[in-house]
């Protein structure tokens, strides 16, 4: 669905609740939190059938729900890295499987190893049990990238940074300069290799990338130069009058937050001191950390342009999310067979209900949330086209914004 | 109120060396106990005592993947407030979209990363905090343009952060004995940063059943040798073609970057004292800084003919 060719008839269908929400993007938060819950759930369960019930949820919803912007085509790539892991973990298995009983299905030959490689073994047999749980394994890892990948797919991720907190401000300007300064690197690199060509240069080729590069890179520092200038001039960089107490304030509670998580990991990594006082440093420390992180935005003076409103649909989504981990996590107490089952020996694997139903709960957020307003306008031109309406070319054009 | 606004404006800078992005001594403890957690968050596998909760494996990642977030967002708030004015904010976005631009073209070759060699060169010509801080940002907005926002984030932006501002503390070198120890830790970078990264996913990228897979629990020799073959098998291929090409790079192209760099370091004036005088050269510390910019900074920006802000102390060597 990554074309930008006429939707499924499916989308002209009356939804109630698409319909009662006029097409906006949904808040990228809600999106990452549904699918931070759907990879908890994906993450405490070595079941094949509730793994692939995840995926095929987040497939769902993003084939419903993704916008046409580029970033919406990334589910597909974290499926495949998550191929990727699945290809990495049984050949590490084949390769460097320690033997273990099991049906042994093929024995490689085994290569001897210098003393100093502790314990690695190369080859030997390969037995039906270790490769399924090294598929299992690695399909859970796929599972979670996948959900990551929908997230990824679902939220924009320029409104991800104006989710920074205020204390970032600089950083999340300077990131915002990169984003909207690389597409015209491609612009000015066309620009110096077009003269490079009527100067009778060669434009392609080893030599003429550093015959292009170092021009481009001038023109980026000239650039960034030009636009300090102009942000100079529009007033950036103002700052609040912080009082003297509340900077020292937060000073105090950064650098005394960042002591307590740094103690605080330390002590719990030596193991030697108890591991509740290890917890208690590293959790004063984060919120110390938090609290100084919060306060130092108190410098920044801005108001919010078109704040990303937190409503009912944003509410659902998260909720979904947060519904499917629980229900793993309540099943994975009262059934943990369900959510682990034995693959030595091998049997057929149960779909356990309760986590199935609550990961199909996930899919809610493919019908009840408003759908993106390029998908929405695109199904408009869709549908009215296959109704035959006569259509002027002015009303097409605005439609096909 | 003067003191809290001046510090958004021009004086902001270390006066030294003109580094764009000055290191208080607090950004510098901060930068420091964030190292240390990062060292923690990437060598757990080989610091952990088998006695301590964390040897399991499961929850560990977990809690590093939600710690680093919060500690980068601290440290760069942190480097933020020590003084990011609008030249640094520009020139930290132009050089970042210029390393995420290189970066995807090293998806299709074997270890070939371009973005290393401009971490390198940028952090020697602007020093470690602006190194730092453009390391981490290059790899935020790389994950942003990409859509590979996840877990692994973090990490690779400490990773690169590190890059970065290690080759801003490099020792002061001149000529072709710079550009030879750039090259060299060019080199050497590469290869920590595939190391580090692979740490920070091996203990759940190869199973447990198999004999290169992390073992909670066991003493730090034996996992050292397992996750030396792991490295050995998995990520060496890519990890030591980077590594050569990132020190040929800096070889051949570092002369003129670093040469361009610096310029425009200097005409960006980043370590010119902003005086704060009225006309009539009365001190008036009532009046704002932004009005006696003007005059003072104006001049030295549109600096297409060349010419060196006035007052500049490198501008003469």
């Amino acid at each position: 669905m990554t074309s930008t060719g006429p939707p499924p008839p499916r989308d002209r269908r009356p939804r109630p609740a698409a319909l009662r929400s006029l097409p906006r993007a949904l808040h990228p938060g809600a999106w990452w939190l549904w699918a931070l819950g759907l990879a908890t759930a994906a993450s405490r369960t070595t079941n094949p059938l509730v793994l692939v019930l995840v995926v095929a949820v987040a497939a769902q919803v993003v084939a419903a729900r993704r916008s046409q912007a580029p970033w919406a085509r990334s589910f597909t790539v974290f499926l495949k890295l998550g191929l990727v892991v699945v290809a990495i973990r049984v050949t590490a298995q084949v390769v460097f499987g320690a033997s273990a009983p099991g049906n042994v299905i093929v024995t490689l030959p085994e290569v001897p190893l210098p003393a100093w490689f502790a314990g690695v073994s190369l080859g030997g047999p390969i037995t039906q049990e270790a490769l399924a749980a090294a598929v299992v394994d690695g399909l859970r890892l796929a599972t979670v990238l996948a959900c990551i990948g929908a997230a990824n797919a679902l939220a924009n991720p320029k409104r991800l940074l104006a989710g920074l907190p205020a204390a970032l401000y600089e950083v999340g300007v300077a990131v915002v300069v990169a984003l909207s300064f690389a597409p015209s690197l491609a612009t000015s690199v066309g620009r110096i290799r077009a003269a490079r060509r009527l100067r009778g240069r060669p434009d392609r080729g080893l030599r003429s990338i550093v015959g292009v590069a170092m021009p481009v890179l001038e023109d980026a520092l000239e650039r960034s130069l030009a636009l300090a200038a102009a942000m100079d001039s529009r007033g950036y960089g103002r700052r609040a009058a912080v009082p003297l107490a509340t900077r020292r304030l937060t000073a105090g509670l950064t650098l005394g937050g960042l002591g307590g998580i740094c103690l605080g990991v330390y002590g719990l990594l030596d193991g030697t001191s108890s591991a509740a006082l290890g917890l208690s440093a590293l959790l004063g420390g984060v919120l110390a950390a938090a609290a100084g992180l919060r306060l130092g935005g108190q410098r920044t003076v801005r108001s919010r342009y078109r704040p990303d409103p937190w409503r009912g649909p944003e509410w659902l989504t998260a909720g979904t999310g947060a519904l499917v981990a629980a229900a793993t996590i309540v099943a994975g107490v009262l059934d943990p067979a369900g959510l682990a089952p034995t693959l030595v020996p091998l049997a057929a694997v149960p779909l356990p209900w309760l986590p199935s139903v609550g990961i199909l709960v996930a899919l809610l957020p493919a019908w009840l949330t408003p759908l993106p307003p390029d998908a929405a306008a695109s199904a408009a031109r869709g549908a009215s086209a296959e109704r035959g309406l006569a259509r002027t070319p002015a009303a097409a054009g605005e439609v096909a914004v | 109120m003067s003191g809290a606004a001046r510090t958004g404006t021009g004086p902001a800078v270390d006066r030294r060396t003109g580094a764009p992005l000055r290191l208080r001594p607090r950004s510098i403890v901060a930068l420091v106990l964030v190292s240390l957690v990062g060292v923690a968050a990437f060598g757990w596998p080989l610091l952990v005592a088998s006695s301590s909760v964390l040897a399991q494996a499961t929850q560990t990642p977990l809690l590093f993947a939600v710690l680093l977030p919060l500690l980068l967002a601290v440290v760069l708030a942190e480097l933020a407030d020590g003084g990011m004015d609008a030249k640094t904010v520009a020139m930290l976005g132009v050089l970042a979209a210029v390393g995420a631009a290189l970066r995807p073209l090293g998806t299709g070759i074997a270890g070939f990363e371009p973005v290393f060699f401009l971490l390198v060169l940028a952090g020697r010509a602007y020093g470690p905090g602006f190194g730092f801080a453009l390391g981490s940002l290059t790899l935020f907005a790389s994950a942003l343009i990409t859509a590979g926002v996840g877990p692994w984030l973090p990490f690779q932006m400490l990773g690169a952060g590190w890059v970065g501002a290690g080759a801003g503390l490099l020792p002061r070198l001149q000529g072709r004995a710079e550009l030879g120890v750039l090259a060299a830790y060019g080199a050497v970078a590469g290869l920590a940063y595939g190391f580090a990264l692979n740490l920070s996913f091996w203990p759940f990228v190869v199973g447990q059943a198999s004999t290169i897979a992390y073992v909670p629990g066991d003493p730090v020799t034996a996992n050292l040798g397992r996750f030396l073959a792991f490295t050995l098998t998995t990520s060496l291929a890519f990890d030591v073609p980077r590594a050569v090409l990132t020190a040929t790079l800096v070889l051949v192209t570092g002369g003129p970057i670093l040469r361009a760099l610096r310029r425009a370091g200097r005409r960006a004036a980043f370590d010119t004292p902003v005086r704060f005088e009225s006309t009539t050269r009365s001190q008036d510390p009532d009046r704002s800084p932004d009005l006696d910019r003007s005059p003072d900074h104006g001049d030295a920006w549109p600096a297409a003919t060349g010419s060196e802000p006035p007052g500049d102390p490198r501008s003469g060597r």
